[in-house]
């Protein structure tokens, strides 16, 4: 059966992870997942706007879910921020009718309307939903690969919002990464924030947080950390770059996404996998990788 | 204001004028605001917070400064420093929504010219541009990847000037 589903890049993915949407095209394709054009979709807003404003927010975002809507279709979007931007402003129409009221008054312009018909699902949702199928076609084993996993806030927080994995103890993409023979390590700040929404407030104290993160990773004994989520990989793969502890040793892992970890093992083509825009060296680990 | 936001900093010496009733009745009526009440100060929301070591006046304070009428809060550097990870949303023991209750004073706070300069590029960029940021079209190529869908921006503008987006700041003389 092919799930089909308009996918919502957001802006951080087109603007510096390109590697991200390609890694996921190419493992979409595989699995036989029909990722079709989002036509309109602009920014989903996200923390940034709701910040602001929280009527632009549900403005913004609420256009953005009525436009796939109008067409019948369900979205999918590989971006934390996203995918908590469009959940929350889905979950706030469907409890505030004062709300709603507002959001439709202002899509009606728009020659739209915000139902709450269409579905909204992070791409590691649909990819959980598969993991039989991608069992099955696990053909390069990263035996020796230990993962630091940052599930990332928005992904599961609020749970009464995302319901998608325990809050507290998340497994789901743990085991979509333990399949390819990797071991997603126990790290102490496994579910602490990444610290990049805090970029445009206080890039020290973002990095503060991001120090933290990446000590935890290393007592772990991770020779990566994997995300799912173009705002945390910020942190990961360009804040990271140079970053050092107190007594000056190097804190950089290599940083993979969630959809390159698993192209790689399933043995597809590595070059849209986009492994050379990596920032940080993945020497470390090439040859775990099996890549040149 | 470079390394921490905000400039009430401390208890420490400060003297309240008023509690404002007013301004408590403001915060309940934000998104999470009508269970202020439910707080009894348990503080497991900033043994969560990843920023509770690094801010002055912690989660718990701020909503007791809400209870309180404490107007003041606006200006502490918890409001702008919460990441938004909604640790102590998931966490809180009387289900008090208090991640989207700091959004809403995040909102308030914008409105009275307390904010950092970053948010205010990003409403302008927001509303010139519909994105926050623009896409790499040379990596896109490499990797054989399709344009990005286009949308018509005189639709967002639409929108935004019905919400007032770039004139949410509160006039002197209100």
């Amino acid at each position: 059966m092919t799930e089909e589903y308009e996918v919502f890049l957001g802006c951080a993915i087109p603007n510096r992870f390109n590697n991200y949407e390609s890694s996921m095209r190419t493992v979409a394709e595989a699995l036989d997942i029909k990722l079709l054009d989002f036509d309109g979709a602009s920014c989903c807003g996200t923390v940034v706007l709701k910040s602001i404003d929280e009527t632009s927010w549900l403005s913004l975002s609420g256009r953005n879910i009525a436009l796939a809507e109008s067409r019948g279709h369900d979205i999918v979007t590989p971006c934390n921020g996203c995918y908590g931007s469009l959940k929350d402003t889905d979950h706030v129409l469907h409890e505030h009718e004062e709300q709603r009221n507002a959001v439709n008054e202002i899509l009606k312009e728009l020659n739209l309307e915000y139902k709450g018909a269409a579905r909204i699902r992070h791409f590691v949702e649909v990819l959980y939903d598969l993991r039989d199928k991608i069992r099955e076609k696990i053909v390069r084993p990263l035996t020796g690969l230990r993962i630091a996993f940052h599930p990332g806030c928005h992904l599961l927080r609020p749970s009464t919002v995302t319901g998608f994995d325990d809050p507290e103890l998340p497994r789901k993409v743990d085991e979509l990464l333990e399949l390819t023979g990797a071991t997603s390590v126990s790290w102490t700040l496994k579910l602490r924030c990444c610290g990049s929404p805090l970029l445009i407030t206080s890039e020290e104290v973002a990095t503060q947080i991001l120090r933290e993160k990446m000590e935890s990773a290393r007592d772990a004994q991770a020779n990566c950390v994997v995300t799912n989520c173009p705002a945390c990989h910020t942190q990961f793969d360009v804040q990271a770059i140079g970053l050092k502890d107190s007594a000056g040793e190097s804190l950089e892992l290599p940083a993979l996404f969630v959809t390159q970890i698993l192209g790689l093992a399933m043995g597809l083509d590595p070059e849209p996998l986009g492994l050379e825009l990596n920032r940080i060296s993945l020497d470390p680990i090439r040859e775990i990788l099996g890549i040149e | 204001m470079e390394d921490t936001w905000g400039q009430f900093k401390s208890f420490e010496g400060a003297k309240f004028e008023a509690l404002s009733a007013d301004f408590t009745r403001e915060v309940s009526s934000l998104i999470g605001g009508q269970d202020l009440t439910a707080c009894f100060q348990c503080a497991k929301c900033s043994a969560g917070c990843p920023v509770s070591d690094k801010v002055n006046i912690q989660v718990h304070e701020l909503m007791r400064m809400l209870l309180f009428g404490l107007e003041e809060v606006l200006e502490t550097d918890m409001v702008w420093l919460c990441t938004t990870c909604y640790t102590c949303q998931e966490r809180c023991p009387q289900g008090i929504s208090i991640t989207d209750i700091i959004f809403g004073l995040k909102n308030m706070a914008f409105k009275r010219g307390i904010r950092p300069k970053g948010y205010v590029v990003a409403r302008q960029g927001l509303f010139d541009t519909g994105r926050l940021y623009e896409p790499t079209d040379w990596e896109r190529e490499d990797l054989e990847l399709d344009d990005v869908p286009e949308f018509d921006i005189n639709d967002i503008q639409k929108m935004f000037k019905k919400t007032g987006l770039l004139e949410l700041e509160e006039k002197e003389d209100a």
